[in-house]
């Protein structure tokens, strides 16, 4: 199946860093796919997102959108932040409108819908994420389940055909995450591409069809579940923690 | 703070347009201010106190606690207005005493005029509680937008409230974390603690800007904050209240 994002021999460094975040990574992603990107602190999960979604421009390397290389210009940005979503670690960090509802149409609006159009999308969007009667409620008075549910509403309202999850899960508790990674199994059934970064490995095992190992800002594997726990840094791991 | 803003989204006067919550507050305040009588103050304080618990629903105590509270900083200013100090001895005043050689007195006319200040600023302050108990500030961002103010500015009020609440969090965690390891012990202790906590939490609040810059941009924002247009209901009794909340203002400035 032709893969919707294509990374290919990535370098970034960030300015006034001696090492490179990302040094030389490569993956390709793949319609209706759930994947779990795994790996230490700082091994560049998190800027390769950044990568995908165009927030960054590698200092080599080219990233793919449909076949075709991001130019990285305003129509060819907007294009690649409809079609690639990215929800952040700290849904605090990414609401920003004091209304749930007005923060899920924000995406929409920048899209360029009418008022109408971008509301239609936002109820949508909510009702997908199970907060559909939340959309009049203030941001800060939400629970941390209830904020990440909306920063997720407020990247799907664009409709991304993949949606890039900074290790948005990673606070929250057992039955909430249990239900978010739920409606990303439906996403993923209806087409989208679904990529977790994630720490932990009962979610990478279980969940996911492809386990994404990076290291030094390398993309070490990119394997089913089972093939990568077998081998590499995700064998000594597995063996230890008995997960 | 946490309070007024939890009010103003549990009233029955939420959905009703802000125009017309503004539009009686504002309104109010002006008639306090041309008509310029205490006995017009003092109506308007029970006018703004009777609409928001009756109409809007909030408690009584909590309208008359925010009163009182401002109304003591009021009181102060008034003393201050009310209170003469000279080196003469005052020749017609209501009460005087020497302080060595100054002579404190309190005048007929200052006297007036210190209640007139304070009834005028309180009615103003009445208006305005309403105004804030009964309309969350999407609603008078919302308002600003449709009176054609700056999107700068607006954008800027709408990003400020938001980080008000996160930066609060951040406060009462730091606070805990340092609580917890005696920070606060005695006043030098304190000092410190309470002086790293305001050093940490402007640098939160810059990298929380930044983070927040970059998820704007992920979801294609160009330089503008473009929102959702909030809907609102019109209250055609609210209009009829708010003529004869003018009219008894009128009333009171005629008769008392």
């Amino acid at each position: 199946m032709r893969p919707i994002l294509e990374l290919e021999e990535l370098y970034y460094r960030y300015p006034g860093q001696e090492s490179p975040a990302l040094d030389g990574a490569s993956l390709q992603l793949a319609p209706g796919l759930k994947v779990a990107v795994v790996g230490r602190n700082g091994s560049g999960k998190s800027t390769l997102f950044l990568h995908c979604n165009g927030i960054l421009r590698p200092d080599a390397g080219t990233v793919k959108l449909d076949g075709r290389i991001v130019t990285y210009g305003r129509a060819a940005l907007c294009e690649l932040r409809r079609r690639v979503g990215i929800v952040f670690q700290n849904p605090d960090d990414q609401l920003f409108s004091a209304s749930v509802a007005q923060d899920i149409a924000f995406g929409p609006l920048n899209l360029g819908m009418s008022d109408s159009e971008a509301g239609r999308k936002a109820r949508e969007a909510a009702e997908t994420c199970g907060i559909a009667d939340l959309l009049e409620r203030p941001t800060h008075a939400l629970s941390m389940g209830q904020k990440t549910r909306a920063a997720i509403a407020g990247v799907l309202a664009m409709e991304p055909t993949l949606l890039l999850v900074d290790e948005a899960t990673g606070s929250l508790d057992p039955w909430v995450r249990r239900d978010i990674l739920a409606l990303f199994g439906r996403l993923t059934k209806a087409g989208k591409t679904v990529v977790v970064a994630t720490h932990d490995m009962n979610t990478a095992r279980r969940w996911a069809d492809l386990v994404v190992v990076m290291d030094g800002g390398r993309v070490i594997a990119a394997e089913p579940p089972e093939r990568a726990f077998a081998q590499g840094i995700l064998r000594d791991l597995a063996n230890q923690m008995e997960f | 703070m946490q309070i007024i803003d939890r009010y103003s989204y549990c009233n029955r006067l939420r959905t009703v347009d802000p125009a017309q919550k503004a539009g009686l507050a504002i309104l109010t305040l002006a008639l306090c201010l041309v008509l310029d009588r205490p006995a017009v103050g003092l109506l308007a304080v029970l006018w703004m106190w009777a609409l928001a618990c009756w109409r809007a629903g909030l408690p009584a105590p909590l309208f008359g606690r925010l009163l009182l509270a401002e109304g003591f900083f009021l009181l102060l200013a008034a003393f201050g207005v009310a209170l003469t100090i000279g080196n003469v001895a005052p020749v017609a005043s209501l009460w005087r005493a020497a302080v060595g050689p100054w002579w404190l007195s309190f005048s007929r006319a200052s006297v007036e005029s210190s209640v007139a200040l304070a009834t005028r600023a309180l009615g103003c302050t009445a208006a305005l509680n309403f105004l804030a108990l009964t309309t969350p500030l999407t609603d008078l961002t919302d308002l600003l937008r449709r009176m054609r103010v700056p999107s700068l500015l607006v954008e800027l009020m709408t990003l400020i409230y938001r980080f008000v609440f996160t930066l609060l969090e951040s406060l009462i965690r730091i606070r805990s974390a340092q609580e917890c390891r005696l920070g606060y012990s005695g006043f030098r202790r304190g000092t410190a603690s309470a002086a790293i906590l305001a050093g940490h939490l402007f640098w939160d609040a810059y990298l929380r800007g930044k983070r927040m810059q970059v998820a704007l941009d992920s979801r294609g924002y160009s330089g503008e904050l473009r929102l959702l247009p909030l809907t609102y209901r019109g209250d055609s009794e609210l209009i009829w209240l708010g003529a004869g909340l003018c009219a008894t203002l009128l009333l009171a400035r005629v008769l008392v």
